[in-house]
């Protein structure tokens, strides 16, 4: 089953500096404390690849939340991933 | 993926490796258990700790070390270097032929052959795969779980992987056979940090490398980069106290860090590099555009920094594969111009270096895909005959869908692969697109392209049991080879090859002729000659078919060493050898040892699974309907010999074999009861099958089954009389035995043994069965009286076997059975039967006395005491059923 695009919110241990951060160039990134945020739509192969992406790169993956589907999602970066 | 082999502490580099004795000991205890499972994440010291724990001290066992490849998704290249290494770590390490994978692969097979040839090995064996994650395919996933779960129980698996792969362990981990080191097993505690540091070089006060234990949480990637970083540091206290009060990644900060430390040229050459899988200086040198990079490649590795050297000389180097992941986002974010250029010269080295398949992942990767489709191409006939069609399907798939890359080029490609799978009208579709565009191609190309159509056409024609479509492609031959530059004289030799194995195979399968023998044999030789094992194995495995003309001894060789050449490859169980097995299994059931033909039969079988085409397959079916009919099963032959002629109805021509096809089929339906049914097939014949030898012998089956036998006899007569075309002695030999049958019928017994001991005269030479277990003659021979056959031997055997005393399966080993003379193997003949040793010595001409010498050798080399036991002796290695030259 494919739910279709849905704004995701995912929250990896640590600060991403621009390298890393150029492995996500779809994703908004917001820093909060330790955690660093991605919001971003995306669809399953999009969000599977991401988390490949997530493991491949040695990162500390806490959390992924959809935040609603693409349509009636926020606007990215406005928050919504407490 | 890499194999090292035996001890990876050949040409290692200076060790920093620290001795972490906990996790070593773990490692050591795990083996108790048949599998350990090390699941981490990247970067927490899984390999180095297996490097550690492979060098460390009183490590005598063997080891198997595979590395999987980045994103491997051909299977077949997975499990034939998982052999590969297997085969390296044993004593006899390099006696046997390196590996090649092959066009026709079955995965299920090849577990089974690692498992044999871990059974094989009687020491204990370390059997360490690392990077398993990087194993995608779920067929070898598959496969794996069962390799693990049926490993003999001197063998120990060791996987390393980032995260739980889809193996079915919990059985294993039930029976208290899993052993698992996780991600908070590997961390490095405070003291091991602090060791790990001064490794390294780097004195840091207590609280500084507490500080650094914390802040990396004791991630062994971490610590190496902070330890490469703190070298020659001038300030570590500081260094240790900004990282520390850095938010970012452990990762980047302390790779930014390291990387800033290094000189130019060193930073340059990590950036550009990163994008291969692996790397040597020469390959380094032209992507910095400077020299000496071996050098540096050489000095990362002895500090420790990521990078490993991939063979005892160290000229391959690879990267870590999180540091390379890092790298390679740091050179796109940087030089971000430079990766396809990059990707392009690699792409050039690689192809000038015959590493085709990494150049086109290389062009594919730099956006060229029209480049990269021409590449395939040019390639697919060379990689097809290397077998690596599974590759071709591979890059096949990497290609994005429409673009000017789905044209001509990747049609060929296809038709490669279709081909190979015996979907015979897709290839021609495929290979007609490709051939409608390629007599536009440049004129550099037209030459490659041309040879690589003509060797697919042939192929098809062959595989379609087109003669005279064969016959006119391969009119080149008779031309010698004039191929202006090496890599036309080279492509002229791999299509001569081809060609003489398809006009071989099509002149055995049409017209059975030595001629077959003599080109199959021709295309071996040139295969061998230019380093195509895998053609070779084709050639010698359909001359194995092919010498069904010669005496069987000859057939039966050549068939098991075409077998054991495959068997050596890896091909053992692939369609590429089954020509060879359904003939091997067609000798037993012919010389009446049906139980070993029937398991040669279901290898042939398991062999053709990935195969769909018709040619072997109709033997496979044909056999098994003899097979049938020998044990009287007449309606499971019926369905057999029906099975056979749907697909010989796919082939073009007629071939050698139809007119026994038709004959045995007919028959087999009257002796199942199926009278009219056998009387309709008989009705709708062609001529030339009609008048053949073997169809009157059908004829007369019904005739006998209808209660008609004086008519049984007419119809036999142009059999008898010579006049009707057989293919072969067994023919005639049957049609003595339907007119023996008839005789006795008639109550004509003398006539009857007369017919009978015709028959076993003309199946003396190869001692042949079949034809007495087909027709049903088990009480003709009984009723002969013994004295008067000059078969005695023969007529015994042949009663025993069709009473069921089967013959044993020989032993395991040829070598093992004792070597008689081709003079005691005659007089051994008669060893069963009740004669006297005056009676064998006049039956021989032979002195008494020398019959009495041979018997006494037979008796020692048989280690047997008496007549009976010799003859149980030779029976249970098929020594009596042998064919001897007379």
């Amino acid at each position: 089953m494919d739910p279709g695009p849905a704004l995701y919110c995912i929250r990896i241990y640590g600060h991403l500096g621009a390298t890393l951060l150029s492995a996500f160039p779809a994703m908004d990134a917001e820093q909060q404390g330790q955690v660093t945020v991605l919001t971003g739509v995306l669809d399953q192969s999009g969000l599977y690849g991401l988390l490949a992406d997530i493991e491949t790169l040695g990162l500390g993956l806490i959390e992924v939340r959809q935040l609603g589907s693409a349509r009636e999602s926020p606007e990215p970066g406005q928050g919504g991933c407490p | 993926m890499r194999v090292s082999t035996g001890s990876p502490r050949a040409g290692r580099a200076v060790s920093r490796l620290i001795d972490r004795g906990d996790l070593l000991a773990a490692l050591d205890r795990a083996a108790a258990a048949k599998v350990t499972l090390i699941s981490a994440p990247a970067g927490s010291g899984k390999t180095s700790l297996l490097r550690a724990w492979a060098d460390g001290p009183g490590r005598r066992h063997r080891l198997a070390v595979v590395q999987v490849r980045r994103n491997e998704r051909d299977a077949q290249q997975f499990w034939l270097i998982l052999l590969a290494a297997i085969q390296g770590s044993a004593p006899t390490a390099g006696s046997t032929a390196p590996l090649a994978p092959t066009p026709d692969f079955n995965p299920a097979a090849m577990a089974g052959r690692v498992l044999a040839e871990l059974a094989e090995q009687h020491e204990r064996v370390y059997l360490l795969i690392d990077d398993l994650h990087e194993l995608t395919q779920p067929d070898a996933l598959d496969q794996l779980t069962r390799l693990l779960a049926d490993l003999p129980g001197h063998v120990h698996a060791i996987l390393a992987t980032r995260h739980d792969l889809r193996l079915r362990l919990h059985r294993l981990r039930l029976a208290g056979e899993l052993a698992e080191i996780r991600a908070a097993d590997l961390r490095f505690s405070l003291s091991e940090t602090g060791d790990m540091l001064r490794a390294s070089g780097v004195e840091l006060p207590e609280a500084s490398v507490a500080l650094l234990h914390q802040r990396t949480e004791g991630w062994a990637a971490g610590l190496r980069l902070a330890a490469i970083a703190l070298a020659g540091n001038q300030e570590p206290d500081r260094f240790v106290a900004e990282f520390s009060g850095s938010d970012r990644t452990v990762a980047e900060y302390l790779l930014a860090e390291m990387l800033e430390r290094q000189p130019a040229d060193v930073q340059l050459l990590l950036l550009r590099t990163s994008l291969l899988d692996r790397v040597n200086g020469e390959l380094a040198d032209l992507l910095t555009g400077q020299a000496g990079s071996e050098r540096v490649l050489l000095g990362l590795e002895d500090a420790n920094a990521f990078v490993l050297s991939l063979d005892a000389e160290r000229t391959w180097f690879r990267y870590h594969h999180l540091f390379a992941d890092l790298l390679r986002l740091e050179l796109r974010r940087t030089l971000p111009d430079e990766v396809a250029d990059l990707h392009r010269l690699a792409a050039d080295w690689l192809s000038e270096h015959s590493q085709v398949a990494d150049a086109i992942r290389h062009l594919q990767a730099a956006g060229e895909w029209a480049e990269a489709a021409r590449l395939l191409a040019d390639r697919s006939f060379s990689l097809t005959l290397d077998g690596q069609a599974q590759t071709i399907e591979a890059l096949l798939a990497s290609f994005p869908p429409g673009a000017a890359a789905d044209g001509p080029d990747l049609a060929l490609a296809r038709a490669t692969i279709t081909l190979a799978r015996g979907l015979l009208d897709e290839a021609a579709a495929h290979l007609a697109v490709a051939e409608a565009h390629f007599a536009q191609a440049l004129p550099a190309r037209r030459h490659r392209l041309r040879v690589a159509t003509a060797a697919l056409n042939l192929s098809l024609a062959r595989r379609r049991g087109n003669l005279a479509g064969v016959l006119e492609q391969v009119t080149f031959l008779a031309t010698p080879v004039s191929g202006r530059s090496d890599e036309d004289i080279s492509l002229d030799n791999d299509l001569r090859a081809v060609a003489l194995m398809n006009l071989g195979i099509i002149e055995a399968w049409s017209l059975a002729n030595q001629e077959s023998e003599r080109h199959l044999q021709e295309g071996a030789d040139l295969a061998r000659r230019i380093g195509r094992p895998y053609l070779e194995v084709a050639c010698l495995a359909q001359l194995a078919f092919a010498s069904k003309i010669e005496p069987f001894a000859v057939t039966r060789q050549r068939c098991e060493e075409a077998i054991t050449l495959a068997d050596r490859y890896g091909w053992g169980a692939d369609p590429v050898i089954s020509p060879a097995l359904v003939n091997l299994g067609g000798v037993m059931i012919w010389t009446g040892a049906f139980d070993e033909g029937e398991r040669w039969l279901r290898r042939a079988e398991t062999a053709l699974r990935t195969d769909s085409g018709p040619g072997i397959r109709l033997l496979l079916h044909l056999g098994t309907g003899q097979l049938e009919g020998c044990r009287g099963r007449h309606a499971e032959a019926v369905e057999q010999f029906r099975a056979a002629e749907r697909l010989q109805s796919q082939l073009a021509g007629s071939h050698a074999l139809a007119s026994q096809l038709a004959g045995w089929s007919i028959a087999a339906q009257a002796r199942a009861g199926l009278l009219s049914e056998a009387s309709s097939a008989l009705a709708v014949l062609g001529d030339d099958l009609t008048s053949s030898g073997e169809v009157s012998n059908a004829r007369a089956a019904i005739l006998l089954a209808q209660g008609a036998p004086d008519r049984a006899l007419g119809v036999l007569h142009g059999v008898l009389d010579g006049s009707a075309p057989v293919t072969g002695d067994v023919t005639v030999i049957e049609t003595q035995l339907l007119a023996g049958l008839a005789h006795a019928e008639l109550g004509d017994q003398r006539a009857a043994s007369q017919a009978a001991e015709r028959a076993l005269a003309l199946a003396e030479p190869d001692r042949l069965v079949l034809p007495f277990a087909m027709t049903g003659a088990q009480d003709l021979l009984a009723a002969m009286p013994r004295h008067q056959t000059a078969h005695a031997a023969l007529l015994a055997d042949i009663l025993d076997i069709l009473r069921g005393s089967a013959v044993p399966a020989p032993p395991a080993s040829a070598a093992s059975s004792p070597r008689l003379s081709d003079s005691e193997l005659r007089v051994l003949r008669y060893l069963p039967t009740n004669m006297s040793r005056p009676e064998i010595a006049r039956e021989l001409s032979l002195s008494v006395n020398t019959v009495n010498t041979h018997i006494r050798n037979i008796y020692a080399k048989l280690q047997a005491t008496d007549r009976s036991s010799a003859v149980r002796q030779a029976r249970q290695q098929r020594l009596i059923s042998m064919a001897v030259p007379r």
